[in-house]
């Protein structure tokens, strides 16, 4: 096994995010304040010792603001020659009075600013930085990178090769922790680094062709189930998020939690052929001196002296290996393959619940599968669609940089709704003389394998342990298997029989997938969406006018929907000729759509089904 | 009655926070009261400070350490 790779990144940021608005409560607005200035500076300092004494090396991503101050300069110099630390580039922290005077703007977010602006000013800061340091950076970033911006920045400055190009589900959950004021909604990413696609910095490069000819790094590692359910700021590898969550004791100033996810991490090599990767990037506004919410400023320089700390010591036991984002790019082409999946088999480590989780991302399709809904598919994004979705001023999306979803079961419900209608989720029901159970309510467990065919071809394979359905005077044992061929484009779901209390018994399955489509919790249109179901010599068509329709043909090859506003067609697949499929339209009160198979099946039985997505242009 | 500002530490709204919303709250000096602007909660820092000890009942493994994290 590898050890865990770590990318430990600091800004001099001149004018952090939260200090004005916080130190300065109270003052009228001056970016240009020497005490903030200098405050500034320190903080960097302090945190680049932290890194230093611990035996770290860090990317120091300059800051346009920085650009202007010669002792953030030499510091940046005399640390690359001390300690071997990058000198690179950010696209955060563009504030400063120098930016301001020329844009007459506030704006500060990279990925919102028109085409036109983004051109200008990276090829203003790409130009600051050679002025100061004579040669142009390797690695950059921002909160969000949007793949027209990634594009332009290769094309001039193609000795870039890592970027920080998203942060994981910061969406409208962190919209909304902020009272709807902080507009970084770019849900739909992978959570761990990735070569993005040309088309669509979310969706993974799947070939050559395809490559944005970046390594893309998330910002922060998250923990993958308490930020898919709460404010994703305060579950992440950064110790000031895990306070600004409370996640600690107050008396003894102690948070296991970090170290919990830190650890997590690691683990994760088993599922990635033995690499496992963190990122840890605090912004000076976090250290601030003023203290930052209920945490002192004592408490946040010690959880993060204590983050160095530990990450220090997992490279003193030879556990990590601590490189620079120029560095790590190298490593991770070297390292990956283009169509090899990220897995995450993730457990609850800070609610008590033991809930598990997968999480799977490839050039094709991202998925969360969750056990405690006995394997039902929670979240499910096409990028097989691999869909050009420009943001920024000028564009359809100003703020909404999402990659879209079809299953989102915090923003679309899953199998809990409310009155009337259906969430959306991909699970199956088991029907036994009028009863039915939906397996979403059998809790187990998975464990993780792979497979090699002939070809040489990897799927990867998770087994659930069998669950117990029970109805009136029939028990069933049934066992899922959930496979992830590697460039697939699909997953192939079985349900085997494993026992019945009554061995004659027939009862029947339904696989279903429940849909729609959108980037936020509010429904979006879902007319002139086509669903379909083919058989042999027969087709039915629903073209979704919200009129609450069904229709089935037996021995169905397939049942699909295709979604022009996202140009994706998502269907189930069977090749039993038994099954019969079936397509169902929503209504207003329940804007979904249904795809599903009905089966009858005895013991011992396996009903195999496909859910697949294409892009439909 | 003069305008209200920031305390000594710039605590959040205890209710906010347990429904996943970040407000920074206010001080007022002559009732000595920290209040929130979005919702009804009004509090002492001793009672601000109770609250944020309830608010930690979710975590309930916040204080221990995991050496296992799959189920094999």
């Amino acid at each position: 096994m590898d050890k865990l790779i770590l990318n430990l990144i600091h800004r001099p940021e001149m004018v952090p995010e939260y200090a004005e608005k916080v130190t300065g409560h109270g003052k009228t607005e001056d970016i240009g304040r020497k005490a903030l200035l200098t405050e500034s500076l320190d903080i960097f300092k302090v945190q680049q010792e932290a890194a230093h004494k611990n035996g770290l090396k860090t990317t120091i991503q300059m800051t346009y603001a920085s650009l202007f101050n010669d002792e953030a300069v030499a510091l940046a110099k005399e640390h690359h020659e001390t300690y071997g630390d990058e000198i690179a580039l950010s696209l955060l922290g563009l504030p400063c009075k120098e930016f301001r005077d020329k844009y007459k703007t506030k704006d500060f977010c990279i990925w919102m600013f028109s085409m036109e602006d983004k051109k200008q000013i990276v090829n203003d800061v790409f130009e600051k930085f050679y002025e100061r340091f004579g040669f142009y950076p390797e690695s950059t970033g921002s909160y969000y990178m949007d793949a027209e911006l990634t594009n332009y920045i290769k094309e001039k400055y193609p000795m870039v090769k890592c970027a920080v190009a998203t942060c994981w589900e910061e969406g409208p959950k962190a919209y909304h922790t902020c009272n709807n004021s902080w507009y970084t909604l770019f849900d739909g990413g992978p959570w761990a680094p990735w070569i993005p696609s040309k088309q669509n910095t979310h969706a993974p490069a799947a070939n050559e062709a395809e490559d944005s000819g970046i390594v893309a790094i998330p910002h922060l590692s998250r923990d993958l189930i308490a930020c898919y359910d709460g404010n994703g700021s305060n579950f992440g590898t950064h110790p000031q998020n895990v306070l600004r969550g409370m996640i600690y004791d107050s008396k003894t100033w102690e948070y296991p939690y970090l170290y919990n996810l830190i650890d997590q991490y690691r683990d994760l090599a088993k599922y990635n052929n033995g690499y496992a990767y963190n990122m840890m990037f605090v912004g000076p506004g976090w250290m601030n001196k003023m203290g930052r919410w209920e945490a002192p400023y004592e408490l946040l320089k010690k959880s993060y002296e204590d983050g160095c700390a530990y990450y220090g010591q997992l490279k003193k036991e030879d556990k990590l290996m601590d490189l620079t984002m120029a560095e790590f790019a190298d490593y991770y082409r070297g390292k990956k393959r283009y169509t090899e999946p990220e897995c995450a088999l993730w457990r609850d480590i800070l609610y008590g619940s033991d809930k598990q989780v997968f999480w799977y991302c490839d050039p094709y399709l991202r998925a969360c599968v969750n056990m405690d809904q006995g394997g039902a598919i929670v979240d499910l994004r096409p990028y097989a669609a691999k869909l050009k979705w420009e943001v920024g001023i000028g564009t359809k999306h100003v703020q909404d940089a999402s990659y879209p979803f079809l299953i989102q079961e915090k923003y679309r419900a899953g199998y809990f709704t409310h009155y009337a209608g259906e969430g959306t989720v991909r699970s199956a029901k088991v029907c036994y003389n009028g009863e039915e159970v939906d397996l979403c309510l059998c809790r187990t467990k998975a464990h993780f394998s792979e497979e090699k065919d002939a070809e040489g071809k990897i799927t990867r394979i998770l087994t659930l342990d069998p669950v117990e359905i029970e109805f009136d005077g029939l028990t069933v044992k049934l066992q899922t298997k959930e496979y992830f061929e590697e460039g697939g484009s699909n997953i192939r779901i079985e349900r085997k029989i494993l026992e019945m209390s009554d061995p004659s018994a027939k009862v029947e399955i339904n696989e279903y997938i429940v849909a729609c489509y959108g980037t936020t919790e509010y429904p979006e249109d879902m007319s002139g969406i086509t669903l379909e179901a083919i058989g042999d010599g027969k087709k039915e068509s629903i073209v979704y006018e919200y009129k609450c329709r069904e229709a089935a043909v037996a021995g169905a090859k397939e049942v699909s929907a295709v979604i022009p506003a996202i140009e994706t067609k998502v269907s189930l697949t069977a090749k039993d000729t038994a099954a019969e499929g079936y397509i169902r339209e929503g209504y207003a009160f329940s804007p979904m759509f249904t795809l599903g198979y009905k089966k009858t099946m005895a013991d011992k039985e396996v009903f195999t089904t496909w859910l697949n997505l294409e892009k439909a242009n | 009655m003069a305008q209200s500002g920031k305390g000594k530490l710039n605590y959040r709204c205890p209710s906010c926070f347990m429904r996943d919303l970040d407000i920074d709250m206010f001080y007022d000096k002559e009732k000595k009261e920290y209040y929130c602007l979005r919702c009804q909660y009004s509090g002492t820092e001793e009672d601000v400070l109770e609250k944020n000890e309830m608010i930690r009942f979710r975590y309930r493994d916040m204080m221990k350490r995991f050496d296992k994290f799959d189920f094999d």
